[in-house]
């Protein structure tokens, strides 16, 4: 392909793609991003070539004045849009530039206009980027990083060649490469990508060593909070079920401490309540602590000095990544110890539930220590439980109307005489014997307890808490509802709990006087999105990555730089002291030797082991002096030879092969001397011949004079003359 | 201790002076929209604290290192030779070649433009490589047209690339160092002067062979020898081909002498004159006289052919005017260093100036050519 199609298409996909980031980012409205579709395709098909497209083209002139009214014409649009449409910059500036992007594309004539189209598409990129946080960005980025590349050194590249060049005489190119110059070769393509490859590295590397600094002069936050229900001050029986079928993702859990526990399911707690008057469910009590901070961003959610509950808990870390959502709750495992997080202020009401003073306006990273209480012996096993009066005061309160709930309460507990065993009666009471079903409507009922309990004995999370925690109090039992989210999806791939909007649920807690709130879960589990299959596996994978794309792009800050950092430096001490073990360990012994040696120096005079080195030396060099000969004979027997030895060994080894004929082998113990000896006393016509050969064959063996050819071609005709012997005698 | 610091620093800011004067990079029209462009999402990071707009700024910062990674490579390993002519004429153009080789193992250089630097300056002969693939060399030749005699110094060859976005331009020096001597320019001169010239000097011939008819000298026959020229009776009596050789009839010997003692104002008259001495002396060897050539000081010998007429132009390329009250080569108003010989041949002084008190007659010469002749003779130059 020529430069210079190559340069118009790169052009154009590089808009479509800045326009695709705007597009995905729902800035652009379809009376715009249609025709601006249509545009872009269009000029794609005729810089590309097709013949239709370019003909029909060529017949559609425009006159300059035009093409300024429509300029004008979209900067008045501009302006209607700014002061009444959308009465936002942003939103009203995007409109503004795909207009432009439309009107440009259709002028591209000279070359100041190709770079107007980038100076649009670098805008629309910023935009998109300004308008979301999603990990569709990151594809677009590097397509539109790729064509960046391309289109800038394509830009280069057919600039240089419209350009005068001078008389080049080409010497020692290869035919091939004066194909290069102005056309698409197979190498300028890797070449290309190559460096656009290498220009995502070095972007990576220096998105994250760039120093994050924000002002925030000017920072304006865009996007929707996610609507979420059941955790405002007074929530109505059975509206939890209308977002029982939403599937955003509502936050994303990890649980770095607990890499090997089972991660079947998670309770994060929201709101508790502890007020029921029959149809919702309400806070007898407002008030709230802030938090106090213990370090930059931490705060204990315990009251200083406090201590723990006389319980066995067991402490449970969550990293958790909130989406924005319209309510100012902070949700974690029950019960939060430590919050981290930037937060200006973290408060807590009166029931555990963590609040920030205001809506988050974008998405929120905290991590959460939690101490999940166990039922200890004592309350498990006692007949009667002795509940202070606060707690009675305030957990054991009906409805008036609740003679039903509380005789069906008993019915249940009748068998049973501790008040935890009557806590599970209650708990498997309604696990067995009521179905879950979210077609179950009773925001509109009177008494919607009643109605779950007696009638349709159908319902969802909310209704089986609410008939626990009813029938808990109707004996006596203090308990409240707790509204939250159940985390069950866990994502494999990114090790970590996504929550979604189906997961809000209602639990219960019932309060036992050594062990504290304990969670109770009367509503049976529901296998509703347990999906096993490749799509799901596929959703998952792309969970996990946008959860991923989230934490070192979207969320990447001045403390993650200082963390990597600090790791660097713990990583490269941690080297440092591996390598100093090694040397150390390997340096052991030979000190130890040392260590000996010098210590032996002192003990003898003064001299002495100069003198024992010397005959150490001396010994040594004796030593080898005697073994020369076995030296070398190992050496001749072990290291190859060399080519020009060949020949005379091969001539020795077909004379003794002719001797043997005759009878005269060769014992593995008699050396080529001793050999020749005995062939001349026992057939003394060949004795000469042999011992010649056997001369020659020594001196090509194992003297450092290699033999000429003269003295090879006399070997050979000795070892003739023994054949011709050979045969005679025959 | 302080002198070898001294020494030190200086080593150092004498390295980094040689560096930068090795490499230099200047911004482009669209690098300098680049760095605007940049500069703005920065802020829009900064201000927004989007870490979005760092992965942009990020982007755009890489493709400004990625420039500036393959323009040093595009210049790294770069071997430039150039090949220049012994001697040229000034106002004839000359074709004058450059060797450029890549020398790197595997990456070829791209979009190379090569510029000569003279006496400091940047000067584009319009020499473009736009690839240059590893290992290879390639041969760039341009015309170059001296306009004033002397030395031309050619400091070394910048070489520049724009690659690979066109945001900047990269240059690097490569220090071959060259010299080339221009002579003066070769004019035609007067057919009736030539004439007069040659009628003027006869009797001052040298015995050389040549065609004629007196013998001159015998020698053995060698492949391209006139076959007429064979002597047969030498041949005969020695068994070998023997060639005779005949003595030039018509050959004098000529000697130029040329005064370099000129005011400033007669700077245009002595530059004609020495391009009236060098083609003087171009038509002189035409015709096969052996000449000489005295220029101040400067004595060429006398000689024939094209190689000694080379160094009789080297001699009037270099040749300098010197002022009359400067004049340290001729005191008590000497124009010309003649040499005192009886055998000197025909000798033709060329003065471009003389003071109105001196007489010309006092040139002992054959012929003077003084300024009013000169103009004349070289009006048309």
């Amino acid at each position: 392909m020529p430069f210079d199609q190559a340069f118009k298409i790169s052009s154009i996909l590089l808009a479509i793609i800045a326009f695709s980031g705007l597009v995905f980012a729902q800035s652009v409205p379809f009376w715009i991003a249609i025709p601006t579709a249509i545009i872009l395709i269009v000029t794609l098909c005729d810089a590309g070539g097709i013949a239709l497209v370019r003909r029909a083209m060529a017949q559609v002139t425009v006159s300059p004045t035009i093409w300024n009214v429509l300029l004008i014409g979209a900067f008045v649009i501009f302006l209607i849009d700014l002061t009444a449409v959308s009465q936002d910059l942003l939103p009203a500036g995007i409109h503004f530039l795909v207009m432009l992007l439309g009107i440009k594309l259709l002028t591209l004539q000279q070359r100041c206009d190709y770079r107007h189209l980038y100076a649009i598409s670098l805008m629309a990129i910023l935009a998109s980027a300004a308008l979301t946080t999603d990990a569709w960005y990151l594809p677009i980025f590097l397509l539109y990083l790729l064509g960046a590349v391309w289109t800038l050194l394509l830009y280069h590249l057919t600039q240089e060649t419209t350009e005068a060049s001078a008389v080049i005489t080409p010497t020692s190119m290869a035919a091939g490469h004066a194909t290069f110059l102005g056309r698409i070769t197979q190498r300028f393509f890797w070449l290309t990508n190559g460096i656009a490859v290498m220009t995502v590295g070095l972007t990576l590397a220096i998105f994250f060593v760039i120093p994050r600094i924000g002002a925030g002069v000017l920072q304006k936050t865009h996007g929707e909070a996610l609507r979420t229900t059941g955790f405002s001050d007074r929530v109505d029986l059975g509206t939890i079920g209308s977002v029982k079928q939403d599937p955003q993702i509502v936050m994303r859990v990890e649980l770095p401490d607990q890499p090997t526990v089972a991660k079947d399911r998670l309770h994060l707690r929201g709101l508790a309540y502890d007020q029921y008057n029959g149809r919702s469910w309400s806070h007898s009590g407002t008030r709230r602590r802030s938090l106090s901070l213990v370090a930059e961003g931490v705060f204990l959610a315990r009251p200083a000095g406090s201590r723990l509950p006389d319980s066995l808990s067991v402490p449970i870390r969550q990293d958790i990544l909130l989406e924005t959502l319209d309510t100012p709750v902070l949700f974690a495992a029950p019960f939060a110890e430590l919050v981290s997080g930037d937060f200006l202020a973290v408060q807590i009401d009166g029931m555990s539930g963590l609040h920030l003073p205001l809506s988050p306006s974008s998405r929120a990273r905290y991590s959460v220590t939690s101490q999940v209480p166990q039922l200890v012996a004592g309350d498990q096993a006692a007949m009667v439980l002795a509940y202070p009066d606060s707690i009675r005061s305030r957990y054991l309160q009906v409805p008036v109307e609740s003679q039903q709930v509380a005789d069906l309460a008993h019915r249940v507990v009748q068998q049973v005489s501790t008040p935890f065993r009557q806590t599970l009666a209650i708990q498997q009471h309604l696990l067995d014997n009521y179905r879950y079903s979210l077609e179950a409507d009773t925001a509109t009922l009177n008494h919607p307890l009643d109605e779950f309990l007696f009638v349709r004995k159908t319902g969802y999370c909310e209704h089986y808490a609410t008939a626990m925690v009813m029938m808990l109090r109707t004996i006596g039992i203090p308990a409240r509802l707790v509204t939250g989210f159940l985390a069950t999806e866990w994502n494999e791939f990114g090790g970590y709990f996504t929550v979604r909007q189906r997961d809000a649920h209602a639990w219960v807690e019932v309060y036992f006087p050594q062990s504290g709130w304990i969670t109770m879960d009367p509503t049976p589990s529901v296998s509703a999105a347990a999906g096993t299959s490749r799509w799901e596996s596929i959703r998952r994978f792309g969970e996990s990555f946008r959860l991923q794309w989230d934490r070192l792009f979207v969320r990447y800050s001045g403390k993650d730089q200082l963390a990597v950092v600090h790791e660097v430096r713990e990583g490269s001490d941690a080297l440092r002291e591996r390598v100093s073990s090694w040397i150390s360990a390997l340096s052991a012994p030979i000190g130890h030797v040392l260590t000996r040696l010098a210590r032996m120096s002192r003990i003898v005079q003064p001299g002495v082991l100069e003198c024992i080195t010397g005959v150490v030396v001396v010994g040594l060099a004796l030593l080898l002096l005697m073994l020369r000969d076995r030296i070398g004979l190992w050496a001749s027997m072990h290291l190859s030879i060399a080519p020009s030895q060949h020949a005379i060994v091969q001539l020795y080894a077909r004379m003794l092969r002719t001797l043997e004929k005759k009878g005269l082998s060769k014992l593995p113990a008699v050396t080529a001397a001793e050999f020749a000896r005995q062939v001349e006393r026992k057939w003394g016509a060949a004795g000469p011949v042999v011992a010649d050969v056997t001369a020659l064959y020594h001196q090509g063996r194992f003297s450092r004079v290699p033999l000429l050819p003269k003295e090879l071609s006399r070997a050979a005709e000795q070892v003739g003359r023994l054949q011709s012997l050979l045969r005679a005698t025959h | 201790m302080r002198v070898v610091l001294n020494l030190h620093a200086s080593s150092v800011f004498s390295s980094l002076r040689g560096l930068s004067r090795r490499r230099s990079i200047r911004l482009t029209p669209e690098g300098t929209r680049f760095l605007l462009f940049t500069f703005g999402i920065g802020l829009a990071a900064i201000n927004t604290g989007n870490n979005l707009f760092y992965l942009l700024l990020a982007m755009m910062l890489s493709l400004i290192v990625i420039s500036g990674l393959l323009s040093e490579h595009c210049l790294r390993r770069l071997e430039i030779r150039r090949h220049v002519p012994d001697l040229i004429m000034a106002n004839e153009p000359t074709t004058l070649t450059l060797s450029v080789s890549n020398r790197h193992r595997h990456l070829p250089s791209f979009s190379l433009r090569v510029l000569d630097v003279v006496e400091g300056q940047d000067v584009d002969r319009g020499l473009a490589i736009h690839l240059l693939p590893a290992q290879s060399s390639i041969l760039l030749s341009y015309p170059l047209l001296a306009t004033k005699r002397g030395w031309i110094r050619f400091e070394g060859i910048r070489a520049q690339t724009l690659f690979p976005f066109g945001l900047f331009l990269k240059k690097g020096f490569y220090a071959t160092e060259a010299h080339l001597l221009v002579s003066p320019p070769i004019k035609p001169l007067a057919l009736r002067f030539m004439d007069e010239l040659v009628s003027e000097g006869q009797g001052e011939s040298l015995s050389r062979r040549g065609h004629g008819t007196q013998l001159y000298n015998l020698r053995l026959y060698q492949p391209g020898d006139d076959s007429r020229s064979i002597h047969w009776m030498t041949t005969a009596r020695t068994s070998q081909l023997i060639v005779r050789e005949t003595e030039e009839e018509d050959q004098r010997r000529i000697l130029i002498v040329l005064s370099i003692v000129a005011p400033d104002e007669s700077e245009p008259l002595f530059e004609r004159s020495v391009t009236f001495v060098a083609s003087l002396l171009w038509q002189l060897t035409e015709r096969t006289y052996p000449v000489r050539l005295i220029v101040g000081r400067e004595d060429s010998g006398l000689g024939s052919g094209s190689a000694h007429l080379f160094a009789m132009l080297r001699l009037l390329a270099l040749c300098e005017r010197h002022p009359p009250e400067t004049n340290e080569i001729n005191h008590g108003g000497e124009y010309l260093s003649l040499p005192h010989e009886t055998d000197r041949g025909y000798t033709v002084a060329v003065v471009p100036w003389s003071e109105q008190a001196a007489s010309t007659s006092a040139i002992q010469a054959d012929r003077v050519l003084h300024a009013a002749q000169l103009e004349e003779l070289t009006h048309a130059f």
